[in-house]
């Protein structure tokens, strides 16, 4: 084994590492002289700046493939999730500076880039040894992250229920992989799966699978896993909510692909209408249903924005568990690009709702009312966050629904196969419209109330105003020219 | 003689035990100590199978369980700094003594 090889392939992974190192003894020891929003600017610009070394580092060089006897797989599938983690965190980041919400400036931003850490490698690891320890690096800084404002008990009691509810769930993962590891004797997802093949339906297997995908269930919130999401994102302190919803979505769901396609690509079974057959694509496609369903109905009565935005997530997940369950190249790559695109809109929207907040106190409905009046430039930002989440052309957000619902038709293989699923997804994609248009009109139809400073325009931070404008613009351009982005993935997958 | 079977049904009934005990009890302290339990399931069965594999193949399950016996450390610390932050609140560790978080 090379070790110089291996420590030359996780560069990034130690730029982002040290970054938070540096940031952590940064501020400890300009803690006394500075004030604390320029301790949260140096600490975030330090952030950026380890994140963007990370970028730099990925675009330059060329993924290493396999490496230590296929213990991490970085190809250029999980790179490119690599870098989507990477600008998702710089996002995040910046948004915490609007927010301000602690004293504890290096612990924080040094948590998110070790969660950000754990994420990366969790789209590299192929070794369940290694998967495990990477999900609870990212799923320990999370818990803590979401646990920041001490004096916001209602924060507090949302981080404690997202600890125990993930904690069982990593429980439930790691007796799954035990009993896999016991029936494979192997740790390496490729090659575990020839041997569980030819065990057919063994029933320590089928204890094994359900374990695993109820651990993965939860981390990725669908239903009936979902129930910490909707309290982590009202909670939560803001950012540590938007990288919720955003990093730690898109890489939990790249190891659920990983494991169903690589782990047990015989075991799928299947999920088509009156052809059921025993495997994880039946488990998967009611779970999808069920967060379709639950995660538009309920999100229709939501009067926090946040919690709204929570139940929509729930929602997507379900979308896209159906391209997991189209179970190929052209399936992973349409899920890799809704969850890119869903991540920078969802991060987007959460940054609007940030300044909402702080400027009037709340992030239920009425307090985005006016908001085109109080700044036109968040309000047109917000409407494109909001049409993409809901899939309306030309935004990302539509192609991404797109390209999974017609992997999804395309695998079938004669027969109506999955279009049973897919028509239940684009009827309640029509319900969704209703509460997604609900907080465009309290932005754009709506008078400012006038007890809360109507026609006072509110302040937003230079800093702020760029990661908006950019995401917002990321967002049409991914929809106007989704060409080259989605046939790249399809090579990269394919090969 | 003492079979894999046999680890496997203990580890297996402790798994339970834990899971019991998560979903049913009120005190956090109670629900953490619960899932401590199910990993401990997990991590009798790693040490079974490794055994049954032999001293070759079965070390890659004796380092597997050493990191995730200090990964349940860490993530037992996590989880009583959580309490501890929240019992400065309401001075319980109960879970159902605030009106609880909506689902």
């Amino acid at each position: 084994m090379n070790y110089g090889a291996i420590a030359w392939a996780l560069a990034p992974e130690a730029i982002l590492a040290l970054t938070a190192l540096a940031v952590l003894g940064m501020d400890a020891a300009l803690a006394r002289r500075w004030s604390v929003p320029v301790r949260w600017r140096a600490a975030v610009a330090a952030g950026v700046a380890g994140c963007l070394g990370a970028l730099v580092w990925m675009a330059a060089a060329d993924p290493p493939g396999r490496l230590a006897g296929g213990m991490l797989v970085l190809d250029d599938a999980s790179r490119f999730v690599c870098q989507a983690l990477a600008v998702l965190t710089m996002a995040s980041l910046v948004l915490s500076i609007e927010t301000a919400l602690t004293e504890h400036i290096g612990e924080y931003v040094a948590l998110m880039l070790l969660a950000t850490v754990g994420l990366m490698l969790m789209a590299g690891a192929e070794n369940m040894v290694l998967v495990y320890a990477s999900l609870e690096l990212a799923s320990l800084s999370l818990y803590a992250l979401a646990a920041f404002q001490r004096e916001s008990r209602h924060g507090l009691e949302a981080a404690l229920k997202y600890f125990l509810l993930g904690g069982m769930s990593s429980a439930f993962l790691l007796y799954g992989m035990s009993a896999l590891y016991g029936l494979s004797g192997e740790v390496e997802l490729s090659r575990m799966a020839p041997k569980l093949a030819r065990l057919g339906m063994d029933p320590l297997l089928i204890v094994a699978l359900a374990s695993v995908v109820v651990g993965l269930g939860f981390k990725v919130a669908v239903v009936p896993f979902h129930l910490w999401a909707p309290d982590v994102y009202q909670a939560a302190p803001l950012p540590t909510a938007a990288l919720v919803a955003s990093g730690s979505k898109m890489a939990s769901f790249y190891l659920l692909i990983r494991f169903m396609l690589e782990g047990f690509p015989e075991l799928a079974g299947r999920a088509d209408w009156r052809g059921w057959e025993g495997g994880w694509m039946p488990l998967l496609g009611m779970a999808a249903a069920l967060s379709i369903g639950l995660g538009n109905l309920v999100a229709l009565v939501q009067s926090s924005v946040r919690r709204l935005l929570a139940y929509s997530a729930i929602a997507h997940a379900g979308y896209a568990l159906l391209g997991v369950m189209a179970g190929n190249a052209e399936g992973t790559a349409a899920v890799v690009y809704y969850l890119s695109t869903y991540a920078l809109a969802v991060i987007g929207a959460f940054g609007v709702a940030g300044i909402v907040e702080r400027n009037s106190g709340g992030d239920r409905l009425e307090n985005f009312a006016g908001l085109w009046q109080r700044s036109p430039l968040l309000a047109a930002c917000l409407f494109v966050f909001i049409l993409s989440l809901a899939g309306l052309p030309p935004l990302a957000g539509f192609v991404g629904k797109f390209a999974v619902f017609a992997a999804a038709a395309g695998a079938g293989g004669g027969g109506l196969g999955l279009i049973w699923l897919i028509a239940w997804a684009l009827g309640m994609s029509a319900v969704s419209l209703y509460y997604y248009l609900q907080v465009l009109k309290q932005a754009y139809v709506r008078e400012a109330e006038a007890g809360r400073g109507s026609s006072a325009a509110w302040r937003v931070l230079p800093a702020t105003r760029v990661v908006l404008l950019g995401l917002a613009v990321a967002v049409v351009l991914l929809g106007c020219f989704p060409g080259g982005v989605l046939s790249w993935l399809r090579a990269a997958l394919g090969s | 003689m003492i079979t894999a079977h046999h680890y496997l049904a203990v580890a297996a009934m402790l798994f339970g035990i834990g899971l019991a005990g998560a979903l049913t009890r009120r005190n956090s302290i109670l629900v953490l100590m619960s899932i401590e339990l199910m990993l401990n399931a997990a991590n009798l069965n790693l040490v079974a199978f490794g055994r049954q594999a032999g001293w070759e193949q079965g070390s890659q399950a004796a380092l597997w369980v050493m990191c995730a016996i200090a990964i349940a450390a860490a993530e037992s610390g996590v989880g009583l700094a959580l309490i501890l932050a929240i019992y400065r609140h309401r001075r319980s560790a109960h879970l159902d003594e605030s009106p609880p978080l909506k689902g």
